[in-house]
């Protein structure tokens, strides 16, 4: 959503930087309040939510992932971390995601989507201590009926190729 | 120490686990002489590839020489320590470079030139000699294209440490169609916050998924009925797979070998959709229906080739354990292509992978959680013994072809077989194995 009115919003070169700003933080905000059945409406029909293993992997079908989920694999995971007999998650994961150097790197009005990248750290809190991810955001926007989806959000991890305690929430 | 105060047929004592004396021990005795799992020959196709990875607390280096041979040398320069070769794999141009003082080796370790030569005139310094040159390990074996290592030149053969598991590796391969596989996708590294033991125990205990497993297939199984109708895609089949009844899982066979080996039968399928007969239909242009049919029959869930690695043969995973610390232990995992077998097989792999052995697995976050929680446990003085008694003494010798021990799905027959490797090896005996433990 954006605080924009719809009906002036029919495509990609209608979105202006503040409203692409204000959509990320507002996903952002959603992730830090564990409101994840919300942070997953934002995305598209067929959006999915990626973090590569490598270094401009070209892409998710041919190569491991860290993480590749479409909306049925993040719901699972929602569901999972809703669920009272999820042992690693007590206590659950408290996270506070910081972003920054937003910069719009496309805009095609013919496909009606935008893609933006950004900067970030997330810090997570777990029974083991406070750990941090740092990284760059690709996110892939899709107009559709006024307001902003997610097509893609891609997190490369700045070590990716880490040895890694489990990662529960999203990134 | 005292090895033999620490082992009971159905317990252990929890020093195993904790003590860092004993983790010392272990490093000398068991990573120091057994056959450990270094790489896969597919990984350093080209002489001068290497990869870069541990044995034990050691850092070796494992590449292809200018006779296509394999050697495994320890990371160390022989002039001043340092590293000559970094993590990972990569690519050297005929030699390696020590980055500290530029002493030059050749592929197969061999010292080829020091700069300032003049300077070692009158020392005791010789580049024949071969202190002078990077240091090979004791014995490298493969199997396959599996590359496995000893540091020790004693101690079994490799022949006889593989036998009783080798069949996994034959159906790892042979469900290529060209009969080889080469490790594709990428490396996925988790950290444990236990020792390298309990990672090993959990491969073949069925006895932990309904219970350690209940979050993550309770919610594919939500999603299943909430979404769709109860239909399980291959993603959520393999996640509700934890959560079958009790009888299932006593319904497996578990077969236990010597030196520590093990495997449980499968606990899901391969899906019967269009790729898997596209990919059926091409095993069996080269192999034939029959064979192609007899090899897919083989189907495992964990193999366990202790003390080191466990291959997943029908979904072609392969983990590696490499510990760290009493209370620290890397996994590597690596995923396989079947050469030969259509591109989509391959992305099944990766997919598998992605849900199971990533380090976001919403499976495997409640195990590592759960292995940490034992560790904490097992700190305490709360308890000293730690109990391996499901279903001790009624394993039975098995009739089949490779042997070795069988059990029902839900004993403890693996875990008491990894000791009775551990307990010989730990001994200072080569790990031959001493009679098995029938009843």
């Amino acid at each position: 959503m954006t605080s924009a009115n719809p009906q002036s919003i029919n495509s990609a070169s209608d979105i202006d930087y503040e409203m692409v700003c204000h959509f990320l933080y507002r996903e952002a905000r959603l992730l830090d309040q564990r409101k994840f059945t919300e942070w997953n409406n934002l995305f598209a029909e067929h959006g999915t939510y990626w973090i590569p293993l490598v270094e401009d992997q070209p892409d998710p079908v041919n190569h491991l992932s860290l993480a590749y989920e479409d909306s049925m694999m993040r719901q699972v995971r929602i569901n999972r971390l809703n669920h009272d007999r999820a042992w690693s998650q007590k206590p659950r994961s408290r996270t506070s995601h910081m972003l920054s150097v937003i910069v719009i790197e496309k805009i095609c009005d013919k496909t009606n989507r935008l893609v933006v990248g950004s900067a970030f750290q997330v810090a997570e809190w777990r029974s083991f201590g406070l750990r941090t991810f740092a990284g760059l955001y690709t996110h892939t926007l899709l107009v559709s009926d006024g307001h902003l989806q997610i097509a893609q959000k891609r997190v490369d991890l700045i070590d990716s190729g880490e040895a890694f305690e489990p990662i529960e929430v999203f990134i | 120490m005292d090895i033999d105060r620490l082992i009971r047929n159905d317990e252990v004592h929890r020093d195993v686990y904790v003590n860092e004396e004993v983790f010392g021990l272990e490093m000398d005795r068991i990573f120091g002489s057994a056959w450990i799992y270094v790489g896969h020959d597919s990984q350093i196709p080209n002489p001068g590839d290497y990869w870069t990875t541990r044995i034990g607390l050691q850092s070796v280096v494992m590449t292809r020489g200018k006779r296509d041979e394999i050697n495994i040398f320890y990371n160390r320069c022989p002039h001043k320590g340092a590293r000559i070769a970094g993590e990972g794999c990569g690519h050297t141009n005929g030699l390696f470079r020590c980055p500290y003082h530029a002493w030059t080796f050749n592929l197969d370790g061999k010292l080829r030139g020091v700069p300032y030569l003049d300077g070692y005139q009158n020392t005791s310094f010789d580049l024949t000699d071969p202190r002078f040159s990077l240091r090979k390990v004791a014995r490298v074996a493969t199997y396959r294209g599996f590359v496995f290592a000893s540091l020790a030149e004693g101690g079994a053969e490799f022949e006889a440490f593989l036998a009783g598991i080798k069949s996994s590796l034959d159906n790892f391969c042979d469900r290529a169609p060209e009969g080889t596989v080469s490790v594709a996708g990428g490396v996925f590294r988790v950290v444990q916050r236990s020792n390298w033991k309990i990672f090993f125990e959990n491969l073949n205990d069925t006895g932990h998924p309904i219970a350690t497993h209940e979050s993550s297939y309770r919610a594919a199984r939500q999603y299943s009925e909430e979404v769709l109708d109860g239909e399980l895609p291959f993603q959520l089949h393999i996640i509700d797979g934890n959560g079958a009844p009790p009888k299932f899982w006593s319904d497996l066979d578990l077969h236990a070998f010597d030196y520590g080996h093990s495997y449980m039968t499968a606990i899901f399928n391969a899906p019967d959709d269009p790729l898997s007969q596209q990919y059926f239909e091409s095993l069996a242009a080269k192999v034939g229906e029959d064979r192609a049919a007899e090899i897919l029959a083989v189907n495992r869930h964990n193999t366990i080739i202790y003390p080191s690695c466990s291959p997943h043969t029908s979904f072609q995973q392969w983990r590696v354990i490499r510990p760290l610390s009493v209370d620290r232990t890397l996994v590597e995992i690596f995923t396989f292509r079947l050469d030969g077998a259509p591109d989509e097989l391959l992305q099944r792999t990766f997919t598998y992978s992605n849900v199971v052995n990533s380090p976001s697995s919403i499976v495997m976050s409640d195990d590592v959680h759960v292995y940490a929680e034992c560790q904490k446990g097992l700190s305490t003085q709360g308890g000293d013994w730690v109990s391996q008694h499901r279903n001790a003494g009624q394993d039975q010798p098995y009739s089949g072809s490779d042997g070795g021990l069988i059990g029902v799905g839900t004993s403890e027959l693996p875990i008491r077989n990894q000791f009775r490797a551990w307990h010989e090896y730990m001994s200072e005996g080569s790990g031959q194995p001493v009679s098995p433990e029938t009843s």
